[in-house]
């Protein structure tokens, strides 16, 4: 193909059957992968047939279609426990979890599960964990715990998912002691917290009442989960001489609703120098219809900084007459605060 | 004496080809492994079950989706409505009509229902004064503002950012039509990982695919060949340079047909450049520079599954355009980052990606069209060593044939998309019959693109667009 010397014709004859052998390589692979893809797609769809309307009845309460199932050969048990276990992403209803649980049990499907909790590969063992919460088999709940140290991030992400399923309170201290650790997620942590709900509030104050370097992270959990018997700790909060913790502290009571003492709180804290602050102490007032001068407070804070003066516009918005007339007086104004409070009034008018 | 001077730079090219095209590839094939392992992993991390962690919080991150729109009357509703049937609830929708001359604006006010309304924002990012601003009557979530044109997408952008409330800003095209559940999946990264300033995803080609009340029903490979030699292209793009990237936390092009940031980034870097020909490619890396510099971690995700769909030009002049933008936009982001390059602090964005970008991406379509060139007088003196001519096509069509087979591969791996048979065949001819000419094309073009960057040229050229569908 090529004149020279031999070694030069060797090169070129290398060359040529080298990138022969990759087009064809490369070729088989995207065939064998296809083929593959498509055989396993066939495999699925005719399990499907066969086992979803099973798995249906099953769910139904029919005690034959779960008898058929339990004498499913234990190579198909994994396909079904899927078909059951999946939906469970989407649809909550603890009816259709303890029935899905009891078919799980029946299959002997949580054995197969402990055996992937003990899997050397991660996916199997996040496999395990994630399935074991979607049923909330809570007598598995140490398991999930233990799996939040494994050493794979991906395992200890899918022990929140669990934990976050399983709503199990045995699991809250677990749960808020790694608020402060940054290899967990912070979404699945909030999403936990939340789903566990307003058991976790006893705790965090236990823990945040003997470690006050976390106090900011444990004001940012009651911002998720807190009820009207934090507002005493938060409104303590707000006196931190942290900025980050008393901001924190204010979006806390946003959530958790303001009681006369922490309405005066957040409308003095108004005229602090931090931003953040002044931002979290609006949000705080949104909806205070009680006593104080917070709505004039607040339209002072229109044209601040903008963060500040957009939550101090929608809590004018929310605040009912007081808030109306202060935005009426200012929709007149030129300028940031004249065009946020005609803002604030177009879209009231709009709701009503 | 000029024949040999010509023998002599003949003799000097070749050999620079052959070893250029040697290493080119190399680089490309490596790639694959890196690409191929980050699908397999995110595959087994993205599961259903991740994807629904914004239904389990109490308060999703709100998103802010910026749509500019010049001259999109074709398209512009049907994005909208597909951006209003999204699964994610926390998000408000901020169309920029920027000095559209069809009716754009007129289309969006029958179809939503605007109505002026009073709007304040803070200007962080100055832009082209502000007309008019819109809500909508029967989609609250629908901001819609009218503003002189700026001359740019860049522009049209920022004004959206000003007016955003959201924490995250998704800024699309404006026929870009997005995935259902798009959104959940983008902000995963956000929620995982405080220091993920940006997501990127996977764009694919809308062309050919069946669309049914604004979503997409059906892929498919669409009937032109252009846009099927675009489907290749795009795979080779998203699929092995960017997962590639992705692998080592060194992505420097978010697609301006999608990308979620956080507001806070953008506008720490000054928002879009409304001198930037590649936008896109300027802010990620901007955003790159700007926290490495700082010393602050930075990530920004990838996501290889698509996320959004976008139109391919079918037509020659507009893909001409197109290529001349992209051209200019590669060439300005790098120069205007060359500082970067090599630079240690700013990781493997500097040491890898750049210099990749600089040494195969600037120089290869130049020393293509030049091998080309200069074999035609090789031709005619009697120096074209037609064994070595032979060599030279087989081994480079052999190997640029694998690097795009193996991103087919990856494709399958990561989307599984034009899975039958008949699309396969397809594929096969496209991936042939993209270096009869088209890959030369393109190569030819962006050496026009590099003139005009080098005369300074600038402007986006003429897209035509088709309505959905059609």
């Amino acid at each position: 193909m090529i004149d020279g010397p031999v070694y030069v014709q060797r090169i070129a004859a290398l060359l040529i059957e080298s990138s022969v052998i990759l087009v064809v390589g490369m070729a088989v692979a995207v065939l064998l992968l296809r083929g593959l893809v498509a055989v396993e797609q066939a495999l699925e769809r005719r399990q499907l047939r066969r086992f979803q309307p099973l798995v249906d009845a099953a769910l139904r309460g029919d005690p034959a279609a779960l008898q058929h199932l339990a004498a499913t050969p234990i190579r198909h048990r994994l396909l079904i426990g899927r078909l059951l276990i999946e939906p469970l992403i989407d649809d909550r209803d603890p009816a259709r979890i303890a029935s899905t649980r009891d078919i799980v049990r029946a299959l002997s499907l949580i054995p197969v599960a402990d055996g992937y909790l003990n899997s050397r590969l991660w996916w199997r063992r996040a496999l395990a964990l994630r399935a074991i919460g979607l049923i909330q088999a809570t007598e598995r709940t140490a398991a999930l715990v233990a799996a939040l140290d494994d050493p794979h991030a991906d395992v200890r992400a899918a022990a929140l998912d669990a934990l976050t399923d399983l709503r199990d309170p045995a699991s809250i201290p677990a749960v808020v002691v790694r608020l402060h650790d940054r290899s967990m997620h912070r979404g699945r942590c909030a999403a936990a917290l939340a789903a566990l709900g307003s058991e976790c509030e006893p705790f965090l104050a236990d823990m945040a009442s003997i470690d006050e370097t976390h106090r900011f992270n444990y004001a940012r959990a009651l911002a998720i989960c807190g009820t009207a018997r934090s507002r005493p700790l938060l409104a303590e909060w707000t006196h931190d001489r942290r900025p980050d913790v008393c901001a924190a502290a204010f979006e806390g009571l946003a959530h958790v609703g303001l009681d006369e003492d922490a309405a005066r709180l957040a409308i003095d804290a108004l005229d602090r120098e931090e931003v953040p602050v002044r931002a979290m102490a609006a949000l705080a007032l949104r909806g205070w219809r009680g006593p104080g001068d917070g709505a004039i407070r607040l339209a002072r804070l229109l044209d601040d900084e903008w963060p500040v003066a957009v939550n101090a516009a929608r809590s004018l918005r929310s605040m009912g007459l007081d808030g109306a007339v202060v935005l009426q007086t200012y929709g007149a104004r030129p300028g940031l605060a004249g065009e946020l409070a005609r803002q604030m009034l177009w879209q009231q008018d709009v709701r009503c | 004496m000029l024949t040999y001077a010509f023998t002599t730079a003949w003799v000097v090219l070749t050999l620079i080809i052959t070893v250029y095209l040697a290493a080119w590839n190399a680089t490309q094939l490596a790639m694959s492994p890196a690409a191929a392992m980050f699908i397999w992993r995110h595959k087994r991390r993205n599961t259903n079950r991740s994807r629904a962690i914004v239904n389990y919080l109490s308060a999703a991150p709100q998103v802010s989706i910026i749509v500019p729109a010049r001259n999109e009357e074709l398209t512009v509703v049907d994005s909208v409505r597909a951006l209003l049937g999204l699964q994610y609830e926390a998000r408000e929708i901020v169309v920029v009509n920027d000095g559209s001359e069809d009716a754009t604006l007129a289309v969006l006010e029958g179809a939503f229902q605007l109505v002026p309304a009073p709007a304040a924002f803070a200007e962080p990012i100055r832009t082209a004064p502000v007309r008019g601003f819109y809500r909508s009557i029967v989609a609250p979530e629908l901001i819609v503002i009218d503003k002189e044109s700026g001359g740019s997408k860049s522009d049209a952008v920022n004004a959206g950012i000003n007016a955003a409330s959201g924490t995250l800003l998704l800024v699309i095209d404006a026929d870009t039509v997005l995935e259902p559940d798009a959104l959940n999946r983008a902000v995963l990264p956000f929620l995982e990982d405080p220091t993920t300033m940006a997501v990127g995803g996977n764009v694919g080609i809308i062309n050919g695919c069946r669309i049914v009340d604004d979503r997409i029903v059906e892929v498919a490979l669409p009937t032109s060949w252009l846009a099927r030699f675009q489907i290749i292209e795009y795979m080779r793009a998203f699929l092995l340079f960017r997962l590639a990237c992705a692998s080592m936390n060194a992505v420097v092009l978010v697609s301006g047909a999608f990308g979620l940031f956080s507001r806070d980034a953008v506008i720490a870097v000054g928002g879009y450049d409304g001198t930037a020909i590649g936008e896109d490619m300027d802010l990620t890396i901007r955003l790159q520079r700007h926290f490495r510099a700082l010393g602050q971690p930075i990530r920004i995700a990838f996501d290889p599954n698509p996320l959004g769909w976008t139109q391919a030009p079918e037509d020659w002049s507009s893909l001409r355009s197109q290529r001349y933008r992209w051209r200019r936009g590669l060439l300005q982001s790098l120069w205007r980052h060359r500082g970067m390059i090599g630079n240690p602090r700013f990781g493997a964005v500097a040491l890898g990606v750049l210099p990749y970008l600089l040494i195969f991406e600037v120089f290869e379509p130049v020393l293509q069209i030049g091998g080309l060139l200069i074999a035609v007088p090789a031709f005619f003196l009697g120096l074209l060593d037609w064994g070595y001519l032979r060599l030279l096509i087989v081994v480079s069509l052999a190997y640029g044939i694998s690097v795009t087979l193996m991103a087919v591969l990856l494709s399958d791996m990561a989307t599984r998309r034009y899975l039958r048979g008949r699309d396969l065949a397809l594929l096969v001819a496209v991936v042939v019959l993209e270096h009869c000419g088209y890959r030369q094309l393109n190569a030819w073009w962006s050496c026009i693109g590099t003139i005009q960057a080098m005369r300074g040229q600038t402007g986006w050229g003429v897209m035509r667009r088709r309505a959905f569908g059609a």
